[in-house]
């Protein structure tokens, strides 16, 4: 069964010029596509504007004029039902902070579609996963750095969702912290839930997934088993350049 | 979808009354703007007359008996507070103390006709003041040169005033109260706007979207706080100005002969302060530009729509001009129910003219805005 598969996606943000709508066209993602069977641990690879955080946009359907087709377990992503399944941890923080973590989950997890008791069941279980259960009642904008990323994660857990896409989970928290988050997506990993873990740091990439996509300038480079790979910050390296992204 | 519209209805109202900031904009901004400016326009008019006193010196330089007893009836007279002029100070040293805004002068030879009563004022004494002192000392030499005891009980045998109750120009209370309720209820629009922003910059906005929600449920979730919101400050406004402010001011607020039309004129005036919230919210890119934009169309909105400036200030040009600004209509419409126990009738095209402004505003709004 695939988690998700992605065919022929090709994305621009520029609109389209006159009759010819691919004339002229910055692509963010070119004829792309990737497979991800279910309960794997797949990392998304690639240099800053490589496409990643777009094809995460795509996948979670907030941006919705592509050419291609994205399935999530066999369902079309534009079909809501599909949005059930993804749990989403976007690369910005993306919590309330004038709510506290209780608010916070609560709120997505009615948005989820969770019942009051799944909600509270949940509820303390992802706090108690993510280390936040002693500040539960606190609001957000009193957390560190860790605690706001290790929230934004737990929101993206609480509907216990099949597929997991993360955007960068752990930019800007401390060694404890992000040991932390990788513990406990290991634990969720090994329950069965696919994983897409999009990073810039290589060494989390390779302690944690078995596949791997290289994503450079919205076009596939490198396709396969994190086992092939000896060095993943070498390999990078060779496949996508030694040159300064500032484009 | 019940459930959801709930919790982001929650949601949206927790944010916005957690933030002291705007609790203080919407309910004591418009609270203190009423009280102190209900006083300062009080001062303005007329009418204040009624039950305040002018401090005045009288000096009797005749000291003859009909100068005597003209001297005894303005002390007596109940708009006179009598003074007594500080040893070499003139006139207009008294009037620069403030502590006098009139000098009358019963001069030698008044008695027999030579010599007319002398007043001064203060040069910036009000019109109304002005005319009040003459009118008295007018009826008081009249009553002393002709013998006549009480010259207002004569005329009020010959004279009646048959005048109707003043429809037009509303009392300091009447003005402010509804004007600057009003005024606050379009400053939702900075709240609105900021919060709205600040959730795409943030991203949960976008993130909201992830999950199966539909938009509109999300639209009405975010409007319909501001929308209560709005109406909780016109009643706590009418509240204040009704029970409040007659304890500080000799003016109070009635109901009007249809109170109830009160209750259609409010929801149409939120409707259109949150559709001018709404607005803003999609035309500004950041929460800056987004509370300088809020602020500066309900300032200018409340200085034409007679708010800042009364309407019957304003000159023709000023008033064919205020036409333009919601305010003003919905500013009529209140006067209509306080001052004017007008019809329901009269009242409907300025609500039929505010209910367009709403649906405009929803309309742009609704075509300019990115959710993500």
């Amino acid at each position: 069964m695939k988690a998700l598969e992605i065919s022929s996606v090709t994305f621009s943000y520029d609109k389209p010029a006159g009759k010819n709508k691919a004339a002229g066209q910055n692509y963010a993602l070119r004829d792309f596509s990737m497979e991800v069977k279910s309960g794997q641990f797949h990392a998304l690879l690639g240099p800053n504007g490589a496409g990643k955080t777009t094809l995460m946009r795509l996948i979670t359907a907030q941006l919705k004029e592509y050419r291609g087709e994205i399935f999530i377990f066999g369902r079309n992503n534009f079909d809501k039902r599909a949005l059930h399944d993804i749990g989403y941890a976007p690369q910005p923080v993306s919590v309330y902070t004038t709510l506290t973590a209780r608010e916070n989950l609560r709120l997505f997890g009615v948005m989820a579609g969770l019942t009051d008791e799944e909600i509270t069941r949940r509820l303390a279980e992802v706090l108690e996963e993510t280390g936040l259960a002693a500040y539960a009642g606190k609001p957000a904008s009193v957390y560190s750095g860790g605690m706001l990323r290790r929230l934004n994660l737990a929101i993206a857990l609480l509907h216990s969702p099949q597929l997991l896409l993360l955007d960068e989970p752990t930019v800007g928290v401390d060694p404890q912290s992000r040991n932390h988050i990788y513990e406990t997506l290991m634990k969720i990993n090994a329950a069965g839930t696919s994983i897409v873990l999009c990073t810039h740091i290589m060494e989390e990439a390779q302690r944690l997934c078995s596949t791997v996509t290289l994503l450079d300038r919205g076009v596939t480079v490198f396709s396969g088993k994190m086992s092939e790979i000896e060095n993943l910050e070498k390999f990078f390296l060779e496949k996508t350049g030694r040159g300064l992204r500032d484009d | 979808m019940l459930r959801q519209f709930k919790e982001l209805f929650r949601k949206e109202l927790k944010i916005l009354l957690r933030d002291r900031q705007t609790i203080l904009l919407l309910f004591f901004m418009p609270a203190a703007l009423i009280f102190f400016l209900s006083l300062a326009v009080g001062g303005m008019q007329a009418d204040v007359l009624i039950g305040r006193k002018i401090q005045t010196v009288v000096e009797n330089q005749a000291q003859s008996p009909k100068a005597n007893l003209l001297e005894k009836k303005i002390k007596s007279h109940k708009l006179i507070e009598r003074k007594v002029r500080p040893a070499g100070m003139d006139n207009d040293r008294l009037f620069e103390s403030s502590k006098v805004q009139a000098v009358v002068v019963i001069p030698r030879g008044f008695d027999e006709g030579d010599s007319p009563v002398e007043v001064y004022f203060d040069p910036v004494i009000d019109a109304g003041y002005k005319a009040a002192v003459l009118s008295m000392l007018t009826s008081l030499t009249v009553e002393v040169v002709m013998g006549i005891d009480n010259l207002d009980a004569v005329v009020a045998n010959m004279i009646v005033e048959k005048t109707k109750p003043n429809r037009e120009f509303p009392n300091p209370l009447e003005q402010t109260v509804p004007g600057f309720a009003i005024f606050a209820m379009f400053f939702i629009a900075i709240p609105m706007s900021i919060i709205f922003l600040k959730e795409k910059r943030d991203g949960t906005l976008p993130r909201l979207f992830t999950y199966p929600v539909n938009a509109n449920l999300v639209t009405l979730a975010k409007l319909a706080p501001y929308y209560i919101i709005n109406i909780f400050q016109f009643i706590l406004m009418l509240l204040i100005g009704v029970y409040i402010m007659p304890y500080f001011i000799n003016f109070s607020l009635q109901w009007g002969e249809h109170p109830w039309h009160l209750l259609p004129i409010t929801l149409i005036v939120a409707a259109a302060t949150t559709g001018f919230g709404v607005l803003v919210a999609s035309l500004a890119r950041t929460p800056e530009q987004s509370s300088t934009l809020a602020a500066l169309g309900a300032v200018l909105m409340g200085a034409f729509g007679g708010i800042m400036v009364p309407y019957f200030f304003m000159p023709l040009v000023m008033k064919k001009l205020a036409m333009l600004s919601p305010v003003y209509w919905a500013h009529q419409a209140y006067l209509d129910v306080f001052l004017r126990g007008a019809a329901f009738s009269v009242i409907l095209p300025k609500l039929a003219v505010l209910t367009g402004f709403a649906i405009i505003c929803f309309y742009l709004a609704g075509r300019k805005v990115k959710w993500m």
